[in-house]
């Protein structure tokens, strides 16, 4: 038990970087009170949303009391944080336990891989834990003051919050941990991970897709049946909703009325879940390590002949062409910089497609919808621009490019590269990524009703200029505070405020710009419109770009110290 | 061709200097070792005048090119090997190579001609289409040793270059040092294998606790210890 906890600590530790955090406060306080204002700032910025979110529960509350059904009130709690556990749980569990370099340090220490496993899923378990904490103790709270229930509904309300997240992710972690162990996928952990999580998007938004087609389809006296039981039983929609997750059902059943089977339906929950444990235990057991050692084989490629170096070296490429070969390869072939850079170009499109296919949408309407845009195209062309915007200037592609090279990051640094060279590589990648998400769109869009040529020639060129002052706004946080010390390529992501910081304050530029535009377009004159929105963008993105390249070279002497 | 004027450089705590107002110059044709125990700052200096760190004080010129106001131009003067190469773990060999010679602005046939030949030399031939990540340590230093010999550097900087690298690579990379020089470039490299900077180096400086406490050739620095030693038995005696 005590080794369990001393590695728990160590995962813990090395995720956080708390040794870095109180090296950095004896030794370099620049970085320290950078990191300590993270960790300050961070929190505070969450507290309107979490307030918004409690709002929004209270709301939901008393909704549901007023038609009798709030017995569903726990469950779409449990629901939701499970839903959100599992979302967020596939890339821990893959880092924690397939992409961590620890592992390699660890498999020749006498410690038995039974302790491995407990305690990397333990591990998890921490942020997972946090996690569910803000999604469902309020509702916890909300349900039991609303309901005005007394000390043993807390007590149970304790037992069965422990039980949230450990459930699913046992069992996901044993199902990954069977997949990964597949000897044929020898040497493709990289292709599979991407393969993997494409499945697991594609089968969530195709259910989501089929339920929302299926509600639509519904004829009126089905939807009159679902409502008299809804009204006529207090447990109708918690009926209805709890077959989407059966342990939802246990839940409900042990706390929204206290009674002596509550005790017997929270024991049934926690036997459920330690038997899940178990079963992760004695999978990962047979097949952890074992999945480990070959997925550290990377497939190597076929010796090339003297004719066929020749023909790969002997294409001289200019600089910055260099940065962007580099740039594009590396996210295409990290899966983490895969997905939260480039599958969204592809995602998006086909949420569009998705939609048109499975949801059928009367000609008269469609030809009303084409008529209203046909009438007022500044309309189509600022939604189309947004879109647009979205695909390049909300990506982590520029906000996270010199923290993706990681340690590597001193052959960035080393390189006779022109700052220019630098910011048209990268931001090039990134308007790459766009140009791809912009194409996919507009055939997605051809399908619903096709674009007139100015409309195509207009949001393209707005699209892309209105999203490079956010793209440069990205490289230039990335630049004056990258971060470069992970163990695993999700840190450079995940970890990093540049990321969460541009995506925040591009939204807010998107939204200020296009409706100052849009209502300049709408109400004066479009070609105002657009040429408000092109100059803004031209402008800023000549400031940025002069400030970038004044700095760079500069700012790659202080990148040791992040 | 490699010049430093009173360098230093602190980390956290200001009071203590990593590197304390270090000078010293490497010749063209010369093969300069730079020689120091754990965490004297050796690695502190050649990250400076590789221009991966600023120094708090004092001037670095690589071929006449001050590093500090003219990064690029220095840059472009010197070719860096470190002493743990991390390189791009999902890059192919050949991949990585291409891109040094990109960005060097090597001519096509120089950088066909010169990667033959070293990728044979060091024997990496055979494994320059495999993603960087399947190398072992003495591979990646190997391709690193490449990838920094592509534009033919007028100094060639390593850190610890002989660590890693099997006894053949190591006589060769040995070999193309001295190559190096004879055609007028110059070579500077820390080490702590104090047999092959006594054998190959035409000038030594010895650095302890951030300060340069000898610099000279291996005779200079006999007749200054007083002693006809090795340099190892020179080396432990002054930095005790």
């Amino acid at each position: 038990m005590k080794e369990i906890i001393s590695l728990t600590k160590l995962f813990i530790n090395e995720s956080l970087g708390f040794s870095l955090f109180f090296y950095n406060q004896k030794f370099n306080k620049k970085e320290f009170y950078k990191q300590l204002f993270t960790l300050i700032i961070v929190p505070v910025a969450l507290i309107p949303a979490f307030f918004m979110y409690v709002s929004l529960m209270s709301a939901t509350y008393f909704g549901l009391t007023l038609i009798n059904q709030t017995s569903v009130f726990l469950s779409i709690g449990y629901i939701m944080a499970t839903v959100l556990i599992i979302v967020f749980g596939v890339m821990y569990i893959l880092s924690e336990f397939y992409f961590s370099d620890n592992i390699e340090e660890l498999i020749p220490l006498p410690i038995s891989q039974r302790k491995l496993i407990i305690a990397k899923f333990l591990s998890i378990l921490v942020f997972e834990y946090i996690f569910a904490a803000f999604i469902l103790i309020p509702i916890l709270i909300i349900y039991g003051v609303g309901q005005g229930m007394g000390l043993l509904y807390g007590l149970l309300s304790f037992l069965v919050f422990l039980t949230v997240p450990v459930l699913p992710l046992s069992l996901m972690t044993a199902v990954i941990m069977l997949i990964m162990q597949s000897a044929s996928l020898k040497g493709r952990k990289d292709m599979l991970q991407i393969v993997f999580v494409f499945i697991g998007i594609a089968v969530i938004f195709t259910v989501q897709i089929w339920f929302t087609s299926q509600l639509g389809s519904g004829d009126e006296a089905d939807f009159q049946l679902l409502m008299n039981t809804i009204l006529t039983n207090n447990e109708g929609l918690l009926n209805s909703i709890g077959y989407l997750m059966p342990t939802s059902f246990l839940m409900a059943w042990a706390l929204n009325k206290i009674t002596l089977m509550s005790l017997g339906w929270v024991a049934t929950l926690l036997g459920i879940t330690l038997l899940s444990c178990a079963l992760m235990v004695t999978v990962g057991n047979r097949v952890y390590l074992k999945s480990i050692v070959s997925g550290k084989i990377i497939k190597k490629g076929k010796p090339l002949s003297g004719a066929q170096r020749s023909k790969v070296l002997g294409k001289k490429s200019h600089g910055a062409m260099a940065i962007f070969t580099m740039d594009l390869r590396l996210l295409l072939r990290t899966p983490v910089y895969f997905f939260n850079n480039v599958s969204v170009v592809i995602i998006a499109p086909l949420c569009i497609l998705l939609s048109v296919s499975f949801i059928e949408i009367p000609p008269e309407d469609l030809q009303g919808m084409q008529e209203f845009f046909r009438a007022m195209p500044i309309l189509i062309n600022f939604l189309l621009i947004a879109f647009f915007i979205f695909f390049g200037g909300t990506s982590a592609t520029t906000a996270s490019t010199f923290s993706r090279e990681g340690k590597a990051s001193w052959l960035t640094r080393m390189i006779p590269v022109t700052a220019r060279d630098q910011i048209v590589g990268r931001t090039g990648v990134a308007m790459f990524i766009q140009s791809l998400g912009i194409v996919f769109t507009i055939i997605a869009v051809q399908f619903i009703f096709p674009l007139p040529l100015s409309t195509l020639v207009i949001t393209i060129v707005l699209g892309i200029l209105g999203s490079l002052p956010i793209l440069l706004f990205g490289l230039f946080l990335d630049m004056n505070r990258p971060l470069l010390n992970w163990d695993n390529p999700q840190k450079a992501i995940k970890n990093n405020m540049n990321v969460v910081i541009t995506l925040f304050v591009g939204m807010a530029y998107t939204g200020l710009l296009i409706g100052i535009s849009g209502l300049l377009g709408y109400f004066v004159n479009p070609i105002l419109g657009y040429g408000v929105f092109a100059l803004i963008s031209a402008i800023l993105s000549v400031v940025f770009y002069q400030v970038i390249s004044r700095r760079l070279e500069a700012e790659f002497l202080n990148f040791e110290g992040n | 061709m490699l010049i430093l004027e009173h360098i230093s450089k602190t980390y956290g705590n200001k009071n203590e200097k990593a590197v304390d107002d270090v000078s010293f110059e490497v010749h063209p044709g010369e093969i300069f070792g730079f020689v120091g125990p754990n965490g004297a700052g050796k690695t502190t200096t050649i990250k400076m005048i590789v221009s991966l760190l600023a120094p708090n004080s004092g001037k670095i010129r690589i071929n006449g090119i001050d590093n500090q106001t003219d990064i690029l131009g220095a840059k472009k003067q010197f070719s860096y090997v470190p002493d743990n190469p991390e390189l791009f773990e999902k890059i192919k060999g050949i991949e990585y190579l291409k891109f040094m010679a990109d960005v060097y602005q090597v001519p096509a046939s120089d950088r066909q001609e010169r990667i033959e030949r070293y990728l044979d030399i060091f024997e990496i031939k055979n494994a320059v289409n495999d993603p960087i990540g399947s190398f072992s340590h003495g591979m990646k230093q190997k391709l690193a040793l490449v990838g920094a010999l592509i534009h033919d550097p007028q100094v060639f900087i390593l850190d610890e270059p002989m660590v890693g690298l099997d006894p053949k690579a190591s006589f060769e990379l040995k070999k193309i040092m001295r190559e190096h020089c004879d055609r007028g470039r110059s070579v500077f490299f820390s080490t702590h294998v104090l047999d092959v900077a006594e054998k190959i180096c035409d000038r030594i400086a010895i650095i302890k606790k951030g300060k340069l406490i000898e610099v000279g050739t291996m005779a200079e620095i006999r007749e200054k210890a007083g002693s006809q030693e090795s340099l190892e038995n020179i080396f432990l005696e002054l930095t005790e």
